[in-house]
Parts: structure tokens; sequence; C-alpha cells
């Protein structure tokens, strides 16, 4: 029993250990390879899918039939694949990102699942597929669900950008705040006069204002995107827009601060 | 008598026409040797102003100019007469943080390229 019990433990602690490292691996960087990955399979077994359907609608033998039957088959479950390992990656970006608050994140994390488990459905549902029209049909549902899917890509990745001038305006204000903290402990001592500071200060508040206002509109334009939109990269593009006026907000707002310190380290 | 005053020519000292045409050769001749030497001369000293010209165009060229002071604009960074406050440690916290705040900054990616959705085909049809 003596010798039993460190062999049992040890083992516990190593299958703990193994267990915790493997949890750990899969990070934002493994999700995105594994993406990336799929995505060049999808594209090989896609190229297949075309050779296999010309061949199929050319010389329309038996056995044709049963080679595009085949290849489709292979390139849409590879098609969901990429859309599942996509939606992963995006997943892992978006809890690695800070910024954003718990309760706009757990939102999107359960969107996001759930479009996870619909294309695996999907991909389940493919095995039973035992004709082309049977395929094609799936592939239909396939394309109506990624109209919704599209959507919430977009407005993760709105949400992403977003999180990130979120976390640089919290630094931000940190900054402001230490300082105003500062200014006014001078302003009291007297010794040195802070009126230029204060009003700089106002400045630098006054572009965090803005940045949050850019940052608004940014997600007012993505939350108003429709999945019957037909170009809905536009609007997305002019979100990311007003997210890069945003950034240069905070950034205005920073060279400010530092003007601010190089006229406090000055003597009046 | 007008013939009186009639000067005292000497015929036999007049040039004859051949005379005449052979010193208005050499003369035509000495206005040529003068005027093409001229010539070479001015084109000669035209080529030497031409050359020399460019030559100095070349060097102008080649030759980069003594580098100038760039003038930076003065943002108050520099602690010109330095305040009570130019080594305080709150100000100093402050300023080392707003400048790694300001690498974070210029270094953000604004796009996230990589996550850009995949381009995928769903029409799947087998008619021609």
């Amino acid at each position: 029993m003596k010798k039993i019990l460190p062999v049992l433990l040890a083992f516990i602690f190593g299958f703990c250990f193994l267990k915790a490292s493997l949890a750990q691996e899969f990070n934002f960087d493994r999700a995105l390879n594994d993406y990336l990955y799929n995505y060049n399979l999808y594209r090989q077994s896609y190229n297949e899918y075309i050779t296999a359907k010309e061949s199929y609608l050319k010389y329309q033998t038996l056995n044709s039939k049963n080679e595009a039957l085949a290849k489709t088959t292979q390139m849409l479950k590879n098609q969901d694949e990429v859309v599942k390992t996509y939606l992963t990656a995006l997943r892992l970006k978006l809890s690695a990102t800070p910024g954003l608050s718990a309760e706009e994140q757990n939102v999107l994390f359960l969107k996001l699942d759930s479009e996870v488990g619909w294309f695996k459905q999907h991909q389940n549902s493919l095995l039973s597929a035992a004709t082309l029209e049977d395929l094609v049909d799936s592939a239909k549902k396939g394309a109506k669900q990624y109209q919704q899917t599209e959507i919430l890509t977009y407005q993760t990745l709105g949400a992403i950008l977003a999180s990130k001038q979120m976390g640089f305006r919290e630094k931000i204000a940190e900054q402001i705040k230490a300082l105003k903290e500062k200014i006014g402990e001078i302003r009291l001592k007297g010794d040195k006069n802070t009126t230029t500071a204060e009003r700089w200060l106002l400045e630098a508040e006054n572009r965090l204002t803005r940045s949050q206002e850019k940052q608004f509109e940014a997600q007012q334009i993505l939350a108003k995107m429709k999945a019957t939109d037909y170009n809905k990269i536009k609007p997305y593009n002019q979100a990311q827009l007003n997210l890069e006026e945003s950034h240069q907000y905070l950034k205005e707002a920073n060279s400010y601060l530092k003007e601010i310190l190089g006229e406090l380290k000055n003597a009046d | 008598m007008p013939t009186e005053n009639i000067p005292d020519q000497d015929f036999e000292n007049i040039p004859t026409f051949e005379e005449k045409s052979s010193r208005m050769k050499f003369k035509k001749g000495s206005l040529f040797i003068f005027v093409a030497i001229f010539a070479i001369l001015l084109t000669g000293l035209l080529a030497t102003a031409i050359f020399w010209g460019f030559n100095q165009q070349a060097s102008k060229k080649t030759l980069p100019s003594k580098p100038t002071p760039t003038p930076t604009l003065s943002t108050s960074q520099e602690t010109l007469t330095p305040s009570l406050y130019a080594t305080d440690a709150a100000i100093l916290k402050i300023e080392q943080d707003v400048k790694n705040l300001d690498q974070e900054l210029q270094g953000a990616d604004l796009k996230e390229n990589s996550l850009n959705p995949p381009a995928l085909d769903w029409q799947i049809e087998f008619k021609e």
C-alpha cells in the first residue's frame, strides 16, 4: 500500500499538470493557425470540387457523379470547419483583448458559440447526404446561415477594435486623474502657476470625449447591419475608419499629457 | 591755263587690273584668316564656358550640401529652467507611464487584417 500511494499521487499530479498545460496551449495564435490550416484545406478541396463538377457535367457518368458527390461533400465539410475555426479564433482574440465589459463580451461569446454549434451540426448533416441535390440544399442552408454569421463576425471584429480603444482610453484617463491630483497639490502649495497646465488638461479630457464619440458612431454603424445587406464590408470599413479617428484623438490626448508634464517641469 | 594745275601723275606706277585683283585677294585672304581665328577663339571660349558650366552643375550634384541642423518644434519637452517639480517622483512616474502609453498607441494594430472573414463560395449547383 505504501508503495502504491506515491505512484498513484504522482500519476494524478502528472495528469492534472498535463491537462492544465494542454488547456493553456490553446490560445489565439494556435486558433489562428488552425483556421489558416483549415482555410488552406478548403481551398484545395474547392479546386477538386470544381474539377469533379466539370467532369460530371461533361461526361454525366455514374462514376463522375460519385466523384462529384464525394468531392462536394468534402469541400462543404471543410467549409464548415473553416467557419468553426475562424469563429473560435475570433472568440479567443476577443477574450485576449482587454477593454470590453464582461457583459458585452459574454453576449458575443454566446452568439459565437451558438454559430459554432450550428455549423457543427451542419457538418454532421452532410454525412447523411446521399445525392447531389441533398448537398445543394445543404449548401443553401449554410449560405443562409452564413449571412447572419457574417454580421456577427463584423460586429465581433468591431468589438475587438473598439475594446482596444477603450483600453487605451482607460489608461489615458488614469494618467489624467494622476496629473489632476498632482496639479491640485501644486496649486495648493502655490509655488508654481498651474493655469496653463489645467487648461491643457481640459483639452486632453476633451480629446478623450471625442474619441469616445467616434467609437460610439462606429458601434452604431455595426449595430445597424442587416443580414439582407448585399455589401457588408462597406459599413464595416466605415466603422473601422471611425475607430481610427477615435484612436487619433487618443494619440492627441496623450501628446497633450506630455506637453503638460513639460510645462510642470519648467519654471514659470 | 588749267593744265598747269593738273598734278603730275605717275602713270607707270598706276597698278594694273591684275595687280589690283591680287591685292584684293590678299586682303580677302587675310580677312578670312582673321575671321577664322576669331571664330575658332569664340568657339573655344564658348566650349570652355559650357564645359565649365556643366562641371559646376555636376559638382553641385555630387557634392552634398553641408548638413544644417534640422529645425525641431519646441514641444516644451526640454526643461529650460527646471521647476521644483522637474525631479518630482510622481511627475517622473507619470512621464514614464505616458511614454510607454505613447509607444503602445503608435504600435497598435487598428485593422486586424489577419482576422478578416474568409472568402467562401456557398453557391453550389450542378447545372450547365
